[in-house]
């Protein structure tokens, strides 16, 4: 084997480490099925950045899915899967922040009504 | 093997630590850094154990790519998902410790509560107690006309009908006492002492007795529950030669109905 061709071989078993990636139909099943969980929270679109960058990254990952690009769809769909979770994980603090709000203010209510008693 | 085959090779192993673009460098050491921060953190660890380990397992793959060549997507990939592994595990953290929170305040709620609603309870028995206290000290002296509260001369500015701050007070209370006991009526009678016309002091009685049904009417107390009388110098408490029998005669009295809304007859 010549040293030209022996380069060749490197370089093209290269090339087909990106062609044998995996169709990652599962990712993207799964990316999917947290949108839809984290979308039915009601989430307003301009609220949570973690939830559109989710919406992006998804749609990326399907348009590089049309386009055979498994790799980069399944990049996408992974890191959409986690801004989606993330953005579930703020909404729940979120909720109970308000929560919290709400009790201690109504503790403050009552503390006031028991000083005009006193 | 030749060496013509040994120096490509040899050169792909050497490049591998240097493959890393300085911002991947600093992508990497960011995660590096968030998850050292994470992995101390009890409450983290406590509400999210699994977000913890995955932050780890995807540190620790992307740590191992950025020693290979070619790997620096990847290296991105992983540092990126252990941030966001780290940072949704912060988030459970940050609701559960709100959670916990919650369920003490709402304990500090219930006891609250409890303590203002025994708190109402004394109020009420109190104010009850006081005035029945009020009428039982006056019921000897006007058994006839009912219970009857007197209002003292101090409540007033001297000539005229304008009650002073210090009357909202008690006017409050018997307001109370009216809000809890619906059917109860009440007629406010104005008396003075001789000083001054006849008909001077006439008007003064109902004006200063006009005064007191205002007040309760602001606080609550509906108009058809409230009748308004001035005696003027008639039916004296007191002999009107001595400054302190004239501050006697002074007054505004509160005649109570019974529990079915029946009032003494008038004077």
């Amino acid at each position: 084997m010549s040293k030209a061709s022996l380069c060749l071989v490197l370089v093209a078993s290269a090339l087909v480490g990106c062609a044998s990636d995996p169709v990652p139909s599962e990712q993207l099943r799964l990316t999917e099925q947290t949108l839809t969980q984290v979308r039915a929270l009601n989430i307003s679109a301009g609220q949570s950045a973690a939830l559109a960058q989710a919406e992006d990254k998804f749609a990326a990952a399907q348009r590089a899915m049309d386009k055979g690009r498994y790799r980069r769809a399944r990049i996408l769909a992974e890191q959409a899967e986690l801004d989606a979770r993330l953005a579930e994980a703020e909404h729940l603090h979120g909720t109970s922040q308000e929560q919290l709000s709400a009790l201690q203010g109504s503790i403050q209510q009552l503390r006031k009504q028991l000083g005009a008693l006193q | 093997m030749n060496k013509w085959l040994l120096a490509p090779l040899l050169m792909l192993g050497l490049s591998g630590c240097s493959s890393l673009s300085s911002t991947d460098q600093q992508l990497l050491g960011e995660a590096q850094a968030g998850f050292n921060r994470i992995k101390n953190d009890a409450d983290i660890l406590r509400a999210a154990p699994k977000d913890v380990v995955r932050a780890s397992e995807s540190l620790a793959r992307a740590e191992r790519l950025a020693s290979y060549w070619g790997s620096a997507e990847d290296v991105r990939h992983y540092a990126y998902l252990s941030q966001r592994y780290g940072e949704i595990a912060r988030q459970h953290s940050l609701t559960l410790l709100n959670q916990e929170r919650l369920a003490q305040l709402e304990l500090e709620r219930q006891r609250l509560q409890l303590t203002l609603r025994e708190a109402q309870l004394l109020n009420v028995q109190q104010q009850t107690a006081w005035l029945a206290e009020q009428m039982a000290l006056l019921q000897g002296v006007e058994g006839e006309r009912g219970l009857v509260m007197t209002l003292g001369d101090v409540l007033f500015e001297v000539g005229a009908a304008e009650l002073l701050p210090a009357a909202s007070r008690t006017l409050l209370q018997v307001a109370h006492f009216l809000q809890m006991h619906p059917k109860r009526r009440v007629r406010i009678e104005g008396y003075t002492d001789n000083t001054g016309s006849v008909d001077f002091n006439l008007q003064l009685s109902r004006a200063r007795a006009q005064s007191v049904a205002d007040l309760l009417q602001d606080l609550g107390i509906g108009a058809e529950r409230i009748e308004v009388v001035g005696h003027g110098i008639a039916f004296p408490v007191a002999e009107n030669a001595s400054s302190r029998g004239r501050a006697q005669n002074r007054r505004v009295e509160i005649v109570f109905s019974d529990e079915q809304g029946r009032l003494s007859a008038e004077r």
